[in-house]
């Protein structure tokens, strides 16, 4: 059977709910309605919080700490098929938790190395994440990432930028990150104007530019590896990359 | 002519630039509420420049004016370059702007030497002085320690960096002589003793200090080379012995021929990784290198050492220790330690080590693992050097898809 839900973690929370207690055989959870429906029986999960509500505490229950904080990080790895191996995780989990270090179950080896996939981005955008200032002092990044790393950034940054106000928007996911004096919280943004920038901007991109340009060893040249650090696909946002 | 603050950065990161001790890994989280910054202890990576090496700090001197006349350097008072220098103002502002943006993870500020040492000395931690004090900055700052400056300022600098340093830069008071002639190993090394024994009466860890050496333009063998960071490390002195290749910037009648000599880049590569099996894998310099010996360019220092001691072979990992599997090439300290959580839940085969993904292209000729046993190779010196070198590329290519420049694991 085919599942559907909205690609919330509350909404799969909910379909976790039907799938244990409606006993649903399961063949692939999508966020979309697929094109064709052939030969698959189809159901349609809506978000419901009591149901959420629910599983989750039985996750807190049977679940330790690290295998929670797996779960929440294997749902920020939207953009691939993350549901099936975590609706398996979970399975797992609630009938024998030994069984969750097991990495001879496929399942479990993917969500493994899947995790480690985010770390490592997580890790990567740690450094690659740019800011710009805005003409009132807030600072302001766009990222586009494979998976969704907003919630790693934002505490990242909340931590090293003090009191500064900033903004991460994941411009794929129109998602952004906000923190102020007031908030601090994650919001979708449906449009965003472009904002003006601070009068110093363009300064300190030419500074950095040049620091980045004197920086490098002629004799040492190497593109490739330089490439093999920083793949083309990060650089849409790093100022030093661009002419 | 006055130069704007685009040529000052442009003059004085290049000249910054042939220093490599700069990693910021390896210092505590120091994470205060509301203030800017906290560095992180695994260090980030910001950029990698086109030679492909990281940039995660401001790197910089303070000016390029030096009274000294090191053969070696770009800066040495006897060129004729261009000359600048940043005020600590700008510098302070510099970093903080650059900080903001997610540039980098903190300033690693070095200089020649202006008027006097104490002097120098002062200016750079006056830049400190403003970051730390009137910016409340705390991401990471290492400062290069002046030889020859006074106590008192050592002490300072102890007190507003993360880590210090200064660079020995030629392996032995002999070169240093010829090369370095204003400056002597004592010299050298008094800086780094003073931050040590004002940092150790503070507290009972020594402050992180780093130091570097150009490989390459004197004659020294990797065997005192070697020796020398064991002893240093030994004494506490150091945390870190950064290798560089010697990159020629200046024509001198006792250096290398600029045209003729391109950077010994895999010899600072097999540096680094015997440095790493003295700093972790519990190997001593003379394990490693016989009196006056290089290190072999075919193999890595591990391989080669056991390719020089089969008599200790094959080394059975369902029964080693940590301190005997780490020897064994090809698996590193994290290989080690999968394999000490693996085998208490079974006896490991060949197909287990897989699994754990160990990689078993140079292990498999010095282990056993249960029944497994490599025996189409037996145990005999030169046929598992053919069977390595056999493996395709064996011949590193230095720094390309080679992490363990950075890392060192073997
Ligand atoms: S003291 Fe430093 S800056 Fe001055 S010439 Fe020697 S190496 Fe260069």
């Amino acid at each position: 059977m085919i599942l559907l839900y909205d690609g919330s973690f509350e909404g799969f929370l909910s379909l976790v709910y039907e799938v244990y207690y409606e006993k649903l055989q399961v063949s692939t959870i999508v966020k979309k309605m697929p094109g064709s429906l052939l030969f698959e029986r189809f159901h349609e999960v809506f978000t419901d919080e009591a149901k959420a509500r629910k599983v989750l505490e039985g996750i807190t229950k049977q679940f330790t700490k690290e295998q929670q904080r797996t779960i929440f990080n294997i749902f920020l790895c939207d953009t691939r098929e993350h549901e099936m191996a975590l609706l398996e995780y979970l399975r797992i989990g609630f009938k024998n938790p030994k069984e969750l270090r097991n990495i001879n179950n496929a399942h479990l080896f993917y969500i493994q190395n899947l995790e480690k996939e985010l770390l490592c981005l997580v890790h990567k955008m740690y450094g690659f994440t740019r800011f710009e200032e805005l003409d009132d002092g807030t600072l302001y990044a766009k990222i586009e990432t494979k998976f969704n790393i907003v919630p790693f950034l934002g505490d990242h940054f909340a931590k090293r930028l003090g009191k500064i106000p900033f903004i991460i928007h994941d411009v794929k996911r129109s998602l952004a990150f906000v923190k102020n004096d007031e908030l601090r919280e994650i919001r979708s943004i449906a449009s965003f104007d472009a904002p003006t920038y601070s009068s110093d901007e363009e300064k300190f991109k030419a500074l950095w530019k040049s620091f980045f340009k004197a920086a490098a060893v002629e004799s040492r040249y190497n593109p490739k590896l330089q490439q093999n650090w920083v793949p083309l696909l990060y650089r849409t946002y790093m100022s030093e990359f661009h002419a | 002519m006055k130069l704007t603050i685009e040529d000052k950065l442009s003059l004085l990161a290049g000249s910054a630039k042939y220093d490599v001790s700069c990693s910021s890994s390896g210092s505590e989280n120091n994470y205060k509420t509301g203030e800017l910054g906290c560095t992180h202890n695994s260090g980030i990576c910001h950029s990698f420049t086109s030679d492909g090496r990281c940039v995660s700090l401001l790197k910089v001197l303070l000016t390029n004016v030096c009274i000294y006349d090191c053969a070696y350097c770009i800066n040495r008072v006897s060129n004729d370059t261009p000359r600048t220098a940043f005020t600590p103002r700008e510098l302070a502002e510099l970093t903080i702007n650059f900080y903001k943006r997610n540039y980098i993870e903190g300033l690693f500020l070095s200089s020649g030497i202006i008027k006097n040492e104490d002097h120098t000395m002062s200016l750079l931690l006056q830049t400190l002085r403003i970051l730390r004090h009137e910016y409340r900055f705390n991401g990471y700052i290492h400062v290069k320690l002046i030889p020859g400056a006074s106590k008192e300022l050592i002490e300072e600098a102890t007190l507003l960096a993360h880590r210090v340093s200064s660079n020995i830069e030629l392996p032995s008071s002999k070169s240093l002589a010829l090369l370095a002639p204003d400056k002597t190993k004592e010299k050298l090394l008094s800086p780094l003793k003073h931050a040590r024994d004002i940092t150790m009466e503070r507290s009972s860890k020594p402050i992180s200090m780093s130091t570097q050496m150009i490989i390459g333009a004197t004659s020294e063998s990797d065997f005192e080379i070697l020796k020398l960071s064991s002893s240093l490390y030994q004494k506490a002195l150091l945390k870190r012995v950064y290798y560089s290749a010697y990159i020629a910037v200046n024509n001198h009648k006792h250096l290398p021929v600029p045209e003729l000599s391109k950077p010994p880049l895999l010899r600072e590569h097999r540096l680094y990784q015997a440095d790493w099996l003295l700093r972790f894998y519990g190997f001593s310099y003379d394990e490693i290198l016989s009196e006056n010996q290089n290190l072999d360019i075919q193999f890595d220092p591990k391989t080669f050492w056991a390719l020089s001691n089969l008599h200790l072979f094959p080394i059975d990992v369902n029964r080693a220790p940590q301190e005997i599997l780490v020897r064994i090439p090809g698996i590193g300290i994290r290989g080690a330690l999968k394999i000490l959580q693996a085998r208490r839940f079974k006896q490991l085969s060949f197909e287990d080590l897989v699994k754990l993904k160990i990689s078993l292209k140079k292990a498999r000729y010095f282990i056993i693992a249960g029944k497994d046993f490599h025996r189409s190779t037996s145990l005999y010196e030169e046929k598992i050097k053919l069977a390595l070198i056999h493996q395709g590329s064996n011949i590193i290519q230095p720094t390309l898809f080679d992490t363990s420049i950075y890392t060192g694991e073997l």
